[in-house]
């Protein structure tokens, strides 16, 4: 038992855990026809089945129930403004599963030359609001309110000490749909996690119809014809949003160190984290100069590799391995695309490079506020 | 009489339900069931007519109704709040607390706050509907975009509304939050290129006239920012998600209705 | 596309006098053609310039001319209150500001992580400020060395006064990264 917990709390490491994310991820999603000959080969097209929603939760649900045995995982998960995060992981897993099976069955009536599930024979296969829809909404909507009457009944709403000023509680967490972000802010300087990304975000889901060209699929669910568009959105939904929150809630604890679920939260852990710029590795580390006292000199080499990583390295991929996304695309749609990706690749990037090389600002010119 | 009717039957024909409900009856036919629809300014927000898996839940999930049903919930339990909470750091903590311990039924403020989270995760599972049926493609890509909007704005309503109990959760959360607005590039005080919109000695972006200072009406968290979120979040969001829904739900039907098949 | 060019040169031809016209009256009114458009120009500039103006209002609304705001200048006791080597926690509450004395003197440090405004806790056993937020740790001179901190924390301005105590101004700040804590009023020899 204590083996199982200490195993879980090994792989809940985020360098584990967000490695074995991504390794995986797109054999699960798969973005092109090579990911697809393994996704099929690996068989993770079974994950869409019936058998599987039923095992999978299962698992979830054992899981969760066993947790609770433990101290340590009951206190983190019975946490009440936790308790949405719980219910989030199941809703998404479901939902993904439900939107993921519809879309496997549609491909296959489209393969075997049928029409999809959503088809209908316009105008004959209309139904009428009254009573067909508003039945549905009015069962809903009772059901809904009985849900919040019977939660706010069951659980009291989280309310702390007064405020204090001078106090932070350990740890300080934001409200939990913000903790993705939070999770950046370890990794960037608050302009870039706080005010960057978060509106490229923005700007980015509102560009999604516009740069999304393919006409296919519009309507009803389907994977094969969308295969890269739908991966990359859900590489962004599941993993750089719901997983950061679902970490930053679960395992982030006191001085925002990391811990495994079944781990007690200890705000005396220690852990060595001496970060490090990119300036004071090549001139301390590896010349062993010291710190040029001219700015521009001393940051010039990541200027340099964050010049090339944004200025040379679109166009050139236009010409090499995305040749075909830029001729589909065109121009103006391919540059807005590849900076936002590109843009959302710094997160993976920088956080890699501290965890292997404790590397913090690849520019850092704080004398400006500016650090990148 | 010929025919002996039962007291519903005499009441949908008496004149004040025919005043009320035109057309009169109990809609069977399909023109009477058509015209509840279109005589209803409610009822009108829906087309008469739907395909039929509009009206299945694997399709929509009911995401989008939901979102809005929340919404509801949380402007009639919002509303009720407000008359016993005061937006001041001497009341407001024991105004939460006294909602709870004083008020009759007092779980308005559960309610409230659990109806909150829900909205956001329905809000999300429904773009992620809506991403997965490709409904945003053309011709409903400024429909998307609006719903993004929407997304924001319900973010943002959560945001300012968890400040407002004024206990450590919610001190610690919004001074995070309102300091990375301290970073904004070029409007925040420590924001880079803040520096650069200066003449000579004086600096135009400080510490009392940057975003930050906007939001939260000061230097440091206090009286001003705990008024200030509270008519963003009691009234000048919920204004303006208002007006957006309003729009969304006027594309979709202007979009052709619920997508699909082409 | 044919039907829409037609369509626009059909309503264009009749209004567009020959350009002899330009400058004339054309129809009796007064108002020439010239005089019309920059009658037009001065409309918009006027509605232009009557929005911003407006917007500005709004703007500049939520920047009040007075601030009530807690007193950022206090007396903090006699130096030899404080040890050598020791942070003192007494200020913290009330002012934010640590006041730390090593072998040479005197200094207040500000209690404001710079990274989002958390309050980092002392670790005596430990030597740092840690900030539970983010995880900033900085050494007992403020210096950041840990976590997403990107500077040190910032000092107070810190004198004697007349009756030999300690005045902390919290109004004037030293920058570590700007060569600013070797100024005179950044530290208190003793
Ligand atoms: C306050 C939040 C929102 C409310 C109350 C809302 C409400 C609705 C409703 C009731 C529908 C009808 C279909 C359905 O229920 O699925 C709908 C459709 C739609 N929504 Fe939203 N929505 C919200 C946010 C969003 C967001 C965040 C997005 C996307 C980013 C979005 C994009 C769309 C689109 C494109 C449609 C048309 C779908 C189709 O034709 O199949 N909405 N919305
Ligand atoms: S606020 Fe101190 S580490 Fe983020």
């Amino acid at each position: 038992m204590e083996g199982f917990k200490h195993l879980i709390d090994v792989l809940a490491k985020p360098t584990i855990l967000v490695t074995f994310t991504f390794v995986i991820f797109f054999f699960i999603f798969p973005p092109s026809d090579w990911f697809d000959k393994w996704h099929r080969r690996l068989k993770f097209d079974a994950l869409w089945g019936k058998k599987s929603l039923i095992i999978i939760t299962g698992l979830l649900i054992a899981f969760f129930v066993f947790g609770l045995g433990d101290p340590d995982f009951r206190s983190i998960v019975l946490k009440p403004d936790n308790v949405p995060i719980s219910g989030l992981i199941f809703l998404v897993f479901f939902f993904t599963w439900l939107s993921m099976s519809q879309a496997y069955k549609n491909d296959e009536l489209q393969e075997a030359g049928k029409p999809v599930d959503e088809h209908y024979d316009a105008p004959n296969d209309k139904v009428l609001v009254w009573p067909d829809l508003v039945y549905v909404e009015l069962i809903s909507l009772v059901l809904c309110s009985a849900f919040f009457l019977l939660w706010s009944i069951g659980l009291a709403a989280p309310l702390e000490e007064p405020a204090n000023p001078s106090e932070s509680p350990n740890p300080a967490k934001a409200p939990w749909y913000f903790l993705g972000l939070q999770e950046m802010l370890v990794y960037f300087d608050p302009w870039m996690a706080g005010v960057v990304l978060p509106s490229l975000i923005i700007l980015g889901l509102m560009a999604i119809p516009y740069l999304d060209n393919n006409p296919e699929g519009a309507g009803y669910y389907s994977y094969k014809n969308r295969k890269l568009s739908i991966a990359i959105f859900m590489f962004g939904w599941l993993v750089l949003w719901v997983l950061l929150i679902v970490i930053g809630t679960f395992l982030r604890g006191p001085n925002w160190n990391f811990f495994g679920p079944f781990e007690y939260w200890d705000s005396h852990k220690v852990e060595a984290l001496t970060n490090v710029n990119l300036s004071e590795f090549i001139y301390v580390k590896w010349m062993g100069t010291g710190l040029p006292g001219n700015i521009l000199l001393r940051e010039i080499w990541g200027i340099i590799i964050t010049l090339g990583y944004f200025m040379v390295l679109p166009p050139l991929l236009a010409k090499t391995w995305l040749k075909d996304m830029y001729a589909k695309l065109g121009v103006a749609r391919y540059s807005i695309f590849i900076v936002l990706i590109i843009s959302a690749l710094t997160l993976p990037i920088k956080m890699y490079l501290r965890w292997m090389f404790n590397l913090k600002y690849i520019i850092s010119i704080p004398e400006y506020f500016f650090n990148f | 009489m010929a025919e002996k009717k039962n007291l519903l039957q005499r009441l949908a024909e008496g004149q004040i339900w025919t005043s009320i409900f035109r057309g009169g009856g109990v809609p069977k036919s399909r023109r009477q069931r058509m015209m509840v629809v279109l005589n209803s300014v409610f009822l009108h927000l829906h087309p008469v007519r739907l395909p039929k898996h509009a009206v299945k839940l694997k399709f929509t999930w009911c995401m989008g109704g939901l979102s809005f049903f929340i919404f509801l919930i949380l402007t009639i339990s919002g509303i009720l709040l407000m008359f016993y909470y005061r937006p001041t750091i001497e009341y407001a903590y024991t105004d939460i607390i006294d909602l709870a311990e004083q008020v009759p039924f007092g779980i308005m403020r559960e309610i409230h706050r659990w109806g909150a989270h829900a909205m956001v995760i329905t809000v999300w599972l429904h773009m992620f509907r809506v991403f997965m049926t490709g409904s945003y493609k053309p011709p409903r890509e400024f429909n998307w975009a609006i719903g993004v909007v929407l997304l924001l704005l319900t973010l943002l309503l959560s945001f300012t509304g968890y400040l407002l109990p004024w206990d450590q959760l919610a001190i610690w959360a919004i001074a995070v939050g309102s300091n990375m607005a301290r970073a904004t590039p070029f409007l925040g005080h420590e924001g880079p290129g803040a520096a650069l919109l200066a003449i000579g000695d004086i600096n135009f972006v400080t510490v009392a006239s940057d975003v930050r200072f906007a939001l939260i009406g000061g230097r440091f968290l206090g009286e001003a920012t705990l008024l200030r979120f509270y008519v963003l979040h009691c009234i000048g969001l919920p204004f303006v998600i208002m007006i957006f829904m309003a729009v969304h739900f006027w594309r979709i039907r202007k979009d052709g209705g619920i997508s699909t098949p082409v | 596309m044919p039907e829409a060019t037609e369509k626009k040169t059909a309503t264009i031809a009749p209004s567009s006098p020959p350009p002899a016209a330009l400058g004339k009256a054309d129809d009796g009114s007064g108002v020439t053609r010239r005089s019309f458009f920059s009658w037009i120009s001065i409309g918009w500039l006027a509605f232009v310039t009557a929005t911003g103006g407006f917007f500005t209002m709004m703007l500049r609304f939520f920047f009040p001319n007075v601030l009530f705001e807690p007193i950022q200048t206090f007396r903090a006791g006699s130096p030899d209150e404080y040890q050598a080597g020791e942070v003192d926690l007494r200020w913290k509450g009330k002012f934010g500001v640590w006041i730390v004395r090593d072998d040479e003197g005197i200094y207040a440090l500000s209690t404001v992580c710079t990274h989002l405004g958390c309050t980092p806790n002392w670790l005596a056993a430990e030597q740092k400020f840690k900030c539970p937020c983010h995880g900033s740790g900085f050494r007992k001179t403020g210096i950041n060395f840990e976590g997403p901190a990107p500077r040190p924390l910032e000092r107070y301005r810190i004198v004697l006064a007349d009756d030999g105590q300690i005045i902390v101004d919290k109004t004037k700040k030293y920058q570590q990264e700007k060569g600013q804590w070797g100024d005179p009023e950044a530290f208190l020899k003793v």
